[in-house]
């Protein structure tokens, strides 16, 4: 009979709250203000780093690693970096 | 005839931290879509609701091993929050 280990049934299961937040994210970045779009893009990119990792300890793909890193460090840089543009001069 | 197998109590823990983070993170996906954009100052709370998936997504990459990725972004979280509120206020809200 086929049997399933717990901790991969909960790994699958945060990937399909992952997969569920990403597409809310996706939503919220099609708004019509460009604050909102940052919420989205930000809340996607953590989604995205954290179904990486995910994958690396289920199929065990090692590069995945890397991309989530660049991801986690990039993402809030980017984040910070449109801001200081919106927020425009003092 | 176990369809579900426990191997040690610590997987079972860290089983049990991952679907609260699951539940967490099914929770912020919910909450982010739920209010309409012309209810008033609605940004701030899409943010606030932004981190309790953030604080989730660092308890997954905790229970997952990358403690380096989840320190960086739990530094790395209030400061993104921080510029996208200041920037909204001073530069959207305002205008």
């Amino acid at each position: 009979m086929f049997r399933m280990d717990l901790l991969v049934i909960s790994e699958y299961i945060l990937l399909v709250a992952l997969a569920i937040f990403a597409l809310a994210t996706i939503r919220i970045t099609t708004r019509k203000t460009i604050a909102m779009s940052l919420v989205g893009v930000s809340g996607l990119a953590i989604a995205v780093a954290t179904i990486l990792i995910l994958i690396k300890n289920i199929y065990g793909i090692g590069f995945c690693t890397d991309i989530a890193t660049a991801l986690i460090v990039l993402g809030p840089v980017g984040t910070i970096a449109f801001s200081k543009v919106l927020k425009g001069d003092e | 005839m176990a369809f579900i197998e426990v191997a040690d109590p610590i997987s079972m823990i860290k089983s049990i931290l991952l679907i609260i983070s699951a539940f967490l993170v099914i929770l912020a996906a919910v909450g982010i879509l739920r209010y309409k954009d012309d209810l008033q100052r609605v940004m701030y709370a899409r943010i606030h609701i932004l981190g309790v998936a953030d604080m989730a997504c660092i308890l997954a990459l905790l229970v997952l091993g990358e403690f380096l990725l989840a320190a960086a972004y739990f530094i790395l979280t209030p400061f993104n929050s921080h510029a996208i509120a200041n920037a909204y206020y001073y530069g959207e809200e305002k205008r």
